[in-house]
């Protein structure tokens, strides 16, 4: 059974200098108890999605339903079956962890040794059980993250919404949240996750999508993306080679003040030879679901504008 | 959810958003009757002593009215700085019932700042149990009603810088212009049904006639001047406002 379908999905706001297409047309599927993860640049239309799907924005046309609930008519039926980690959002500033998650629980109908008992499961699940009684006001900026994140996922609530959940957390904090999220996949909730961090899709996501400029680029397996750019190595040169020798031979990305190339096996072969005859360094290795992402969001803006990239 | 569980959830946001902040922040306490105290304080000073008893059932009124400024406030404040009223939104929680647990929470805050204002009403006049009544009645008449207000209008700011300018109009216009301070006596009566334009005349009219002060006729309406009007009156503006602000107020952005 699909958690979510979207069909001819689309919202455009009123810029300033014109109509802005935040989503345009955006067909998406998405199945029951799948970790299902969102990809796109800044303002590609990732957080206005999960807006719109979790009932806190209205859309300009289309369609969406989750678990068979058209979200757009009946929201109070969607409000029931969701719990939503906004994009920055922040805990009260003068609530402790546990009250953010055993108020929030009850809020939501739960009974107080409900609440109190998957308090205790998420504080500990989510290294906050040392924190538990300081007020979040005094509290780190990854910490009051975590604060968030816990209280919603202490709701295993069937469908999760998380923007950005791990965002400003050191990465101890990060890959306790992961577990918490694959914990909350395992118990039956469907999660939708929008990240920054490409090495966080890659180890949670059953599926992901892609998307650029409120088009959705991909819909598959983080596996099926990185096949999808038909390369398999990735060298990096930080000198030694400029950007149009390297263009014959794969996919040219400048990165981290080098350049990064995809190609295949032979040729990867071939140009380590010639960096040993030049005495250049390189560091090799095999395509990542970033440098995936990259090429295929890099060949989406080039196709819109060729010299956006230039 | 059933009512049960909404009703359960009210008070639960009412306990940690009022009582829990105020008892770890006392200095909100201070905030809250430092303003109508100072009014009244300037009124102690300048005015002739027979004006001091509006002044403090002013102080209530101004009190009772400013939950709502604390409401729009707050309540932009956690959707657009924290996105917390997002995470509340997509909850089982109805809208009526998170506006009502924030409504009470800033009633909360208020709770001390109103007991001292009856306190010194009952030391500058004989009030006795009866007109203590009418004013709590009369207070939580004018919560509904200005915390309604102020929610409906927390739902419309796009940003944080707005809220300022827009309470401080809105706000100040209903709790210091029209007689919330002053006898409205004090307006020449030809005028004084000017005064009824605003919501608040109502309830500090409904507060002197409570607390057993003198209240003038108004000569051009002067059905105005009736208790059973004045009460008419503002139940009707409350009801107005609390539907306006269940109806009109962007639960989920257009």
């Amino acid at each position: 059974m699909e958690a979510l379908v979207a069909r001819t999905l689309s919202k455009t706001y009123q810029g300033t200098s014109g109509i802005v297409r935040a989503l345009d047309s955006v067909e998406m599927t998405i199945a029951k108890g799948r970790l299902f993860s969102f990809l796109g640049r800044n303002g590609a239309g990732k957080t206005t999605f999960i807006k719109i799907a979790s009932a806190l924005l209205l859309p300009t046309a289309g369609s969406i339903q989750l678990f068979g609930i058209d979200v757009v008519e009946h929201a109070r039926e969607i409000r029931e079956r969701i719990a939503i980690v906004p994009q920055e959002g922040k805990p009260f500033y003068h609530l402790t962890p546990r009250e953010h998650v055993e108020e929030y629980l009850r809020v939501r109908g739960a009974t107080r040794e409900t609440a109190r008992s998957r308090a205790d499961e998420v504080l500990e699940d989510m290294g906050l059980l040392p924190y538990q009684h300081i007020p979040a006001m005094v509290l780190s900026g990854g910490l009051q993250q975590r604060t968030l994140v816990a209280m919603v996922l202490a709701t295993e609530a069937p469908f999760l919404f998380l923007d950005e959940p791990t965002l400003g957390m050191d990465p101890f904090a990060r890959r306790q949240v992961w577990d918490v999220i694959r914990h909350a996949a395992r118990k039956g909730s469907t999660v939708l996750l929008t990240t920054h961090y490409l090495d966080e899709a890659e180890q949670l996501s059953e599926e992901l999508a892609v998307i650029e400029g409120g088009h959705v680029l991909y819909q598959g397996t983080p596996d099926a993306l990185k096949s999808k750019v038909r390369q398999e190595i990735r060298l990096h040169f930080d000198t030694g080679f400029t950007r149009e020798e390297l263009a014959a031979y794969g996919e040219v990305f400048v990165e981290r003040g080098g350049l990064t190339l995809l190609t295949t096996r032979n040729r990867a072969e071939e140009l380590t030879r010639r960096s040993l005859e030049r005495k250049v360094a390189i560091n090799v290795g095999p395509v990542t679901l970033e440098e995936a992402f990259l090429t295929l969001v890099g060949r989406a803006i080039e196709e819109e504008d060729p010299e956006a990239l230039a | 959810m059933t009512w049960r569980t909404q009703a359960n959830a009210i008070w639960r946001i009412c306990y940690f958003y009022g009582f829990l902040a105020l008892r770890r922040q006392p200095l909100l306490f201070i905030a809250i009757f430092l303003t109508p105290l100072s009014f009244l304080f300037f009124l102690y000073v300048v005015a002739p002593h027979s004006v001091l008893p509006y002044g403090v059932t002013g102080g209530i009124m101004f009190t009772a009215l400013f939950t709502g400024n604390g409401m729009m406030t707050d309540c932009a404040y956690l959707r657009l700085e924290r996105q917390l009223q997002q995470v509340f939104v997509t909850s089982p929680l109805r809208p009526m019932s998170w506006i009502l647990g924030m409504a009470l929470g800033e009633l909360a805050w208020t709770i001390p700042a109103i007991g001292l204002f009856l306190f010194v009403l009952a030391i500058v006049v004989p009030i006795g149990a009866l007109a203590v009544v009418g004013l709590v009645g009369v207070v939580l008449l004018t919560w509904l009603l200005s915390t309604s207000l102020g929610f409906l209008l927390s739902t419309f700011f796009r940003q944080l810088r707005e809220i300022w300018p827009i309470g401080a109009v809105v706000f100040t216009s209903l709790s210091v212009l029209p007689p919330v301070f002053y006898p409205i006596a004090a307006i020449p009566a030809d005028y004084r049904w000017v005064a009824f334009f605003s919501p608040s005349t109502f309830a500090s009219q409904l507060a002197d006639h409570a607390a057993g002060l003198s209240v003038p006729t108004i000569s051009v309406l002067p059905g105005l001047s009736s208790i059973p009007v004045e009460v008419a009156g503002m139940v009707v503006l409350t009801l107005l406002f609390a539907a306006m602000a269940m109806r009109l107020a962007r639960w989920r952005e257009p």
